[in-house]
């Protein structure tokens, strides 16, 4: 006695769907420099298992949104790069980078040892 | 003459606040999950846990005394499964999704590290533009996820990226710091390169309402399956084994 397998019901209303998105949709005419989106122009076209190529393509979009966002700040006028005299607080406290820089250190100091 | 005075028109802004809350029963990594997403965005106003799973219609109402048009909200099941409500509150959409493969800003492999309240640019691959829902997807994920240029806290600069990509039908979310030159040659020319910052997390639609936490679906995912589903075939096939070599 096998199992029905229940059919699940598939919904995808293409026309509310966009007639929604049309009553969110923030002003077109907004400068770039308000939502600071980009788009890639690229699917991610990778095996899901495979880490390596799969983060690699990740960096590659990001690495192209960068370069994106930093020529369209040219254009607006925007600035961009942090002046090196520019300190504030940042996401990861010094100690967190601290313990980061060590574990890099304990990691290249573990393979000189094991060469 | 001071009716003369020529009236500007006012510049349009984009304005955006979100509300940032969970259910009860959290594990400390979720709970680490919204600190990091806290740090990241300064738009983001935290509230309290929500003490009841099934009244998510308070949700508008919580939102709009905290004076958010956004809402992010974690919902935890039997202490172990992740869901993520993204909604526009008010009026809606919200969209549901199960949320995998959490790695926080904690964890000591991800080096970067970006200037807290700095806006970030969002990248969406070519994918959202291909499907209604993804863009839809894309329209409230840059409500929520990008900084609006008038947040309290937001600093002047930029220095990380927020990915978003579509592979597999799971959004995959990365977030890298922009570095503008060498480490290792600082005088040396300017190259842009990457380091990641965390977090990571992968969602996977389920829903789409028309609503802000109720309303018709208008998009189901039919590849979903609930975890407790996935679990709970895992059970029986060990079950089915069992019994197999019993007889």
């Amino acid at each position: 006695e096998d199992m029905i397998p229940k059919q699940k019901m598939e919904i995808d209303n293409k026309v509310a769907l966009e007639r929604i998105r049309e009553t969110i949709q923030l002003d077109q005419s907004l400068p770039w420099t308000e939502t600071l989106a980009v788009s890639y122009p690229q699917t991610i076209d990778v095996d899901v298992d495979d880490d390596l190529s799969r983060e690699l393509a990740f960096y590659k979009q990001a690495l192209h949104g960068a370069n994106t966002a930093r020529t369209l700040a040219a254009k607006y006028n925007f600035p961009f790069t942090r002046p090196s005299d520019y300190f504030a607080e940042m996401v990861k406290s010094d100690s967190h980078m601290e313990r980061i820089r060590q574990r890099l250190l304990d990691e290249s100091a573990g393979m000189k040892k094991s060469e | 003459d001071e009716d003369a005075e020529i009236v500007q028109p006012k510049k349009k802004r984009n304005k955006q606040r979100v509300l940032l809350l969970s259910s009860r029963g959290i594990t400390h990594r979720m709970r680490h999950l919204m600190n990091d997403l806290e740090a990241l965005l300064p738009h983001v106003k935290k509230d309290s846990k929500l003490d009841s799973k099934s009244q998510l219609s308070l949700l508008p109402e919580l939102a709009d005394l905290n004076n958010c048009n956004n809402t992010l909200y974690f919902e935890a099941r039997r202490h172990e499964d992740l869901y993520l409500w993204a909604a526009k509150t008010p009026n809606g959409p919200s969209i549901k999704m199960h949320v995998q493969n959490v790695h926080t800003m904690d964890e000591l492999k991800m080096t970067g590290n970006c200037l807290k309240g700095s806006r970030g640019i969002l990248s969406f691959d070519k994918a959202f533009d291909d499907s209604e829902w993804g863009r839809l997807t894309k329209e409230i994920f840059t409500h929520i996820f990008g900084v609006p240029p008038l947040a309290r806290k937001a600093k002047p600069f930029i220095d990380h990226v927020l990915t978003f990509s579509i592979l597999d039908n799971k959004i995959w979310f990365r977030n890298f710091q922009i570095m503008e030159k060498d480490p290792l040659q600082p005088n040396g020319p300017p190259q842009t390169s990457l380091v990641e910052i965390g977090p990571r997390f992968v969602l996977t639609p389920i829903r789409i309402f028309e609503g802000a936490f109720n309303g018709a679906t208008v998009y189901s995912n039919p590849e979903f399956v609930t975890p407790a589903a996935v679990r709970s075939l895992i059970r029986q096939e060990k079950g089915d084994k069992y019994r197999q070599r019993k007889e």
